[in-house]
């Protein structure tokens, strides 16, 4: 129990000076201004900025200093191009990393792939929006393939008997997304983890009303909440989660979709490294081909996370 | 089973249920063998079992699956009730072996058909001896019939690796293992950029050697089939299915498959051997089941009703022995109108609401008629007072009807006028019903009772437990998620639906919109791909809702259309096909002969179920006949813009003034309307 609550996180005023400084830092880019002004405000000997190809920015609008991009659309293609270039001693630096402006597969991949470059130990850090631009109907992601597939790094060894599959969603604004990892998984139990606290006081209520328009294909099963902000907490509660419905009928696959905050996906990240490799769990997603570059407004708190892989 | 809240629909897809539920709420269609006549489980000929979402599929392969075979059993062995059925089935659902995982990752597609081939016999392997473990045991093999039977087995192998297993246990376990090291050797792929498989076993020797053993050790097995029951094939890519039909191709004795997909998962036809077709009625039968419970609207009607009387009697009176009588009484479980073919009780409302005031349709016709006709106010007047019929408004608005068919006509509406007077009273008196009038009234009733109750305020109105079934259009899953929102809806407004009293109209029609809406969302779902599918399904709706709420409808309950395929865009086709294949519209078998050049069109519905969102008919008539522009606005990416403009041309006749010619745009077809339109000597326009 709380495995992960006793992961260090503290709350950074965008206002002062920061009292990190990191080796390495990287963030990947968006339009958004959190994302920006936090790039700016770090202090770090080497920053750079990751294009995500997703978000389909032209090379004119690329931002001022180091950029790494490619058009490779997988992840583990992606992470694995920008890790060849990186510093070879990856592992012996203070690495920053700002979740915020990642893609969600993107950023589970990037958090395995430094674990496997030797990296024990790197803060991440989330700006928190002040609103997202159109409340409960903000679209986040566009041009969906149709495809749900396993997360590259997050794939399991599945048995041959479905009876008892379980699918844990962290659900998040987009219903059709939910919707369709559901339907992926069409025969497994489905539990959700919803984000209370959310990360604004409306957000949650706003999550609701996307989540009802999913009910169809979610059904009405178990519902956990973990804050939106933390991913210590989140993975804690899947770890209960799975132990619950372990103990009580049995898992055969264990399946995941973090499709909410970036610090839920965090934390369904470091839960899955940490309790799920070489198992019959995997972490699957529904791949977009587009998302948008820019759904938030403002920027209000900014965490900081002690990550220990 | 889960019945949260009690509503007795909540679980409406076959994986929702445990292996007993499924037995346990087993309904089968009435006659010629029922379902399993249609799947023939004994019949060696390999089929395709395609329908659309909710249609059952699953279901049936999971009736005939291995689990389901044991639940069944009454007495004697499990080898006993393999031997009894004549078949074994070993169920797999694709979607259980992520085979997308199969792919990309610095590995080529040679490699991955080679990896994925082998996994796939080691899957099925597993699942097929999981299986014979159980028959030994109820044989009460000795160990040493067991060994040799493992040998066997481990014969078929090209290569060993580790210790040779001497138990069933032992060998279910090796070849887990050996999917083991597959999945890691797969699942690392993208990091390590290797990709380390043995082969040790030739595509197709387990699955088909397992078997030709298991009957050598298993005498009583002589004459039984193994079928392999492979589920939800639209989740494997293009290569993975030319894999899966070349097994079918390649089948040998005492082997056979049914597969199961929906109507847009087949991606291809073709097999491994030079990516020839393998055959249909050669080498496999297809099985489309919606369309077919579709084709026999009685008996799946018989099916349905048994269905749904299934669920309330089990789950809500909680009297399992009450099917037959529940499904005797299903339907006055439902509030209904009366049968009344002037719906009165229906329209009831109009006389008290526009008590002392003019009834809305008539104000129209007045503003219109003064607007168009340059004629005057008192002679507005003079024509509405021959075409009252004040406790009938529907026939009312049959009577406007057949005066704007004169009005298009040219023709003098004061004598009309009189004329349809006269021609109303005789029919209303039963005095003609044979007549011009009559055939009107039948042909455009139901739309006059709709623009009535739109035009007074009220929603349209689909109700009955015969509605619901016609709407699911031969799926399953659409019925019952059509009454889990309606009994959510009769709970909702303190009713006790199946239990006191009958389920309100309110209820009703509540839950069948919200169904509406959930089956319209669901479109969705299907990617980029679903989203332009909504937008062109929404155009069509649009389009068959003005001719359906205009003056002088071209078409009677209009939710059909027709068109020369030839003529659209490739674009256009491929949307049209696929609108098909996630049963947004349904084909109309047959087509539809054009009048004038005799050519056979294709011919396309609105699923019923969309009906409500766009207040539209349920049930088929009329179809109307689209030229290749305005179908291609609608289905076209590249060419919507035009949609607008081409709408209203299309419908321009069917309201004032009634433009006599039609301006058909270059490229269209010939726009006729059908044999459904007014037949009362009037020129057709």
């Amino acid at each position: 129990m709380f495995e992960f609550g006793i992961g260090y996180k503290e709350r950074l005023d965008i206002g002062v000076e920061w009292p990190h400084q990191w080796d390495y830092f990287v963030s990947a880019f968006n339009a958004s201004e959190r994302v920006k002004r936090v790039f700016d405000k770090v202090t770090a000997k080497k920053k750079v900025w990751l294009m995500c190809p997703q978000y389909l920015y032209e090379s004119t609008e690329y931002p001022v200093g180091d950029v790494f991009s490619s058009d490779k659309r997988n992840e583990a293609d992606f992470v694995a191009e920008w890790g060849s270039g990186a510093p070879a001693d990856l592992d012996a630096m203070s690495v920053c990393v700002d979740i915020t402006g990642f893609i969600r597969p993107t950023l589970l991949f990037f958090v395995k792939y430094l674990r496997d470059r030797g990296v024990r130990r790197f803060h991440a850090l989330y700006s928190e929006p002040t609103s997202y631009k159109k409340k409960e109907l903000t679209e986040f992601s566009s041009a969906h393939t149709g495809e749900v597939r396993q997360v590259a790094g997050f794939e399991g060894i599945h048995t041959t008997s479905t009876d008892n599959d379980l699918l844990i969603v962290g659900s998040g604004y987009d219903s059709e997304e939910l919707a369709r990892v559901a339907y992926s998984k069409d025969t497994a139990r489905k539990i959700q983890i919803l984000g209370l606290p959310s990360l604004r006081a409306d957000m949650y209520q706003e999550n609701e009303l996307r989540v009802a328009l999913a009910e169809d294909a979610i059904g009405s099963g178990k519902v956990f909440f973990a804050p939106a902000y933390d991913p210590f907490v989140t993975a804690d509660t899947l770890d209960e989660v799975v132990r619950e419905a372990s103990n009580k009928s049995g898992i055969s696959n264990l399946y995941l979709a973090p499709l909410s905050s970036k610090p839920q996906v965090l934390g369904f990240a470091l839960y899955y490294l940490k309790k799920c490799a070489g198992g019959p769990a995997s972490v699957i997603f529904p791949i977009a081909n587009r998302y948008a570059k820019e759904t938030s407004v403002g920027i209000a708190r900014v965490w900081q996370y002690t990550v220990e892989l | 089973m889960n019945t949260e809240f009690g509503n007795p629909f909540n679980l409406t897809k076959a994986n929702d249920f445990s292996d007993t539920e499924i037995q346990e709420f087993w309904v089968d269609i009435p006659g010629e063998g029922g379902l399993l006549g249609l799947l023939k489980p004994t019949s060696p000929m390999p089929m395709l079992v395609l329908g659309g979402k909710g249609s059952g599929k699953t279901h049936l392969m999971r009736f005939c699956s291995f689990e389901l075979q044991k639940v069944r059993m009454k007495e004697g062995s499990v080898l006993d009730a393999v031997h009894q059925d004549g078949y074994m089935g070993i169920y797999l659902r694709c979607e259980g072996l992520n085979a997308n995982r199969f792919a990309n990752k610095g590995q080529s597609l040679e490699v991955w058909n080679d990896v994925f081939q082998y996994y796939m016999e080691l899957f099925l392997g597993e699942l097929l001896l999981r299986n014979v473990a159980q028959l030994f045991e109820s044989n009460g093999t000795s160990p040493s019939i067991e060994l040799e039977f493992v040998y066997a087995v481990m014969s078929l192998f090209d290569s060993i690796d580790g210790e040779r297993p001497c138990r069933l246990t032992d060998l279910i376990a090796y070849l887990r293992r050996l999917r083991a090291e597959v999945d890691g050797e797969v699942n690392n792929c993208a990091l390590r950029k290797t990709l380390n498989v043995t082969i040790r076993a030739s595509r197709s020797t387990l699955i088909f050697g397992i078997p030709a053993i298991a009957i050598r050790y298993l005498p009583k097995l002589s004459n039984t089939l193994f079928v392999y029951l492979i589920d939800e094939l639209e989740n494997f890519s293009s290569e993975q299915q030319k894999y899966v039909f070349t097994l079918l191709r390649e089948r040998k004795a005492p082997c056979s498959f049914k597969v199961g997909a929906r109507l847009y998962g087949i991606k291809t036809y073709q097999t491994l051997s030079g990516d020839e077709e393998i055959k249909e009625g050669a080498e496999y039968e297809k099985l489309p089941l919606d369309e077919l419970l579709r084709e026999e609207p009685e008996r799946y009607k018989r099916f349905a009703t048994s269905l749904v009387a299934a669920r309330i009697s089990a789950l809500v009176l909680r009297r399992p022995d009450f099917v037959d009588k529940v499904a005797g009484e299903l339907e006055g479980m439902f509030a209904q109108y009366p049968v009344d073919k002037f719906a009165r009780e229906q329209t009831k409302h109009v006389l008290t609401k526009y008590e002392g005031r003019e009834r809305p349709y008539f104000e129209q016709f007045a503003r219109d008629f003064l607007k168009y006709s340059k004629g005057a106010g008192d002679e507005v007047a003079l024509l509405v007072d021959r075409l009252r019929v004040p406790t009938i408004p529907l026939l009312e608005k049959v009577n406007l009807l057949v005066l704007f068919q004169a009005w298009a006509g040219n023709l003098d509406l004061r004598v009309k006028a009189v004329e349809v007077e006269r021609m109303c009273a005789d029919f209303k008196d039963g005095r003609s019903s044979e007549s011009d009038y009559a055939r009107v009234f039948s042909h455009f009733s139901s739309d006059m009772l709709a623009q009535l109750l739109r035009q007074t305020g009220r929603d349209q109105e689909y109700v009955g437990v015969d509605s619901f079934i016609h709407m699911s259009m031969g799926l399953p899953r659409n019925l019952l998620i059509c009454l889990k929102h309606i009994y959510h809806w009769s709970l909702f407004n303190s009713e006790r639906p199946f239990q006191k009293g009958v389920v309100s109209l309110d209820s009703q029609k509540q839950g069948v919109r919200q169904a509406a809406e959930w089956f319209f969302r669901d479109a969705s779902t299907k990617g980029e791909e679903g989203r332009f599918l909504q937008e062109a399904i929404t155009r069509l709706a649009e389009l068959f809702r003005e001719v359906r709420f205009s003056e002088k409808p071209a078409e009677c309950s209009l939710c059909t259309f027709s068109t020369d395929t030839a003529k659209l865009s490739e674009v256009a086709n491929r949307y049209l096909s696929l609108a098909e294949k996630y049963s947004l519209l349904i084909g109309v078998r047959d087509g539809q002969k054009d009048r004038n050049s005799m050519r056979v069109d294709a011919k396309y519905q609105l699923n019923s179920m969309l009906a409500p969102r766009w207040d539209l008919p349920i049930f088929r008539r009329g179809a109307i006949p689209l030229g290749n522009d305005l179908v291609n606005a609608i289905f076209d990416p590249s060419k919507v813009e035009r949609f607008p403009e081409l709408l209203r041309q299309r419908v321009a006749g069917m309201a004032p003034p009634f433009k006599v010619k039609q301006r058909v745009p270059k490229g269209d077809s010939i726009q006729s309307d059908s044999e459904n339109n007014l037949q009362l000597g009037f020129e057709n326009v």
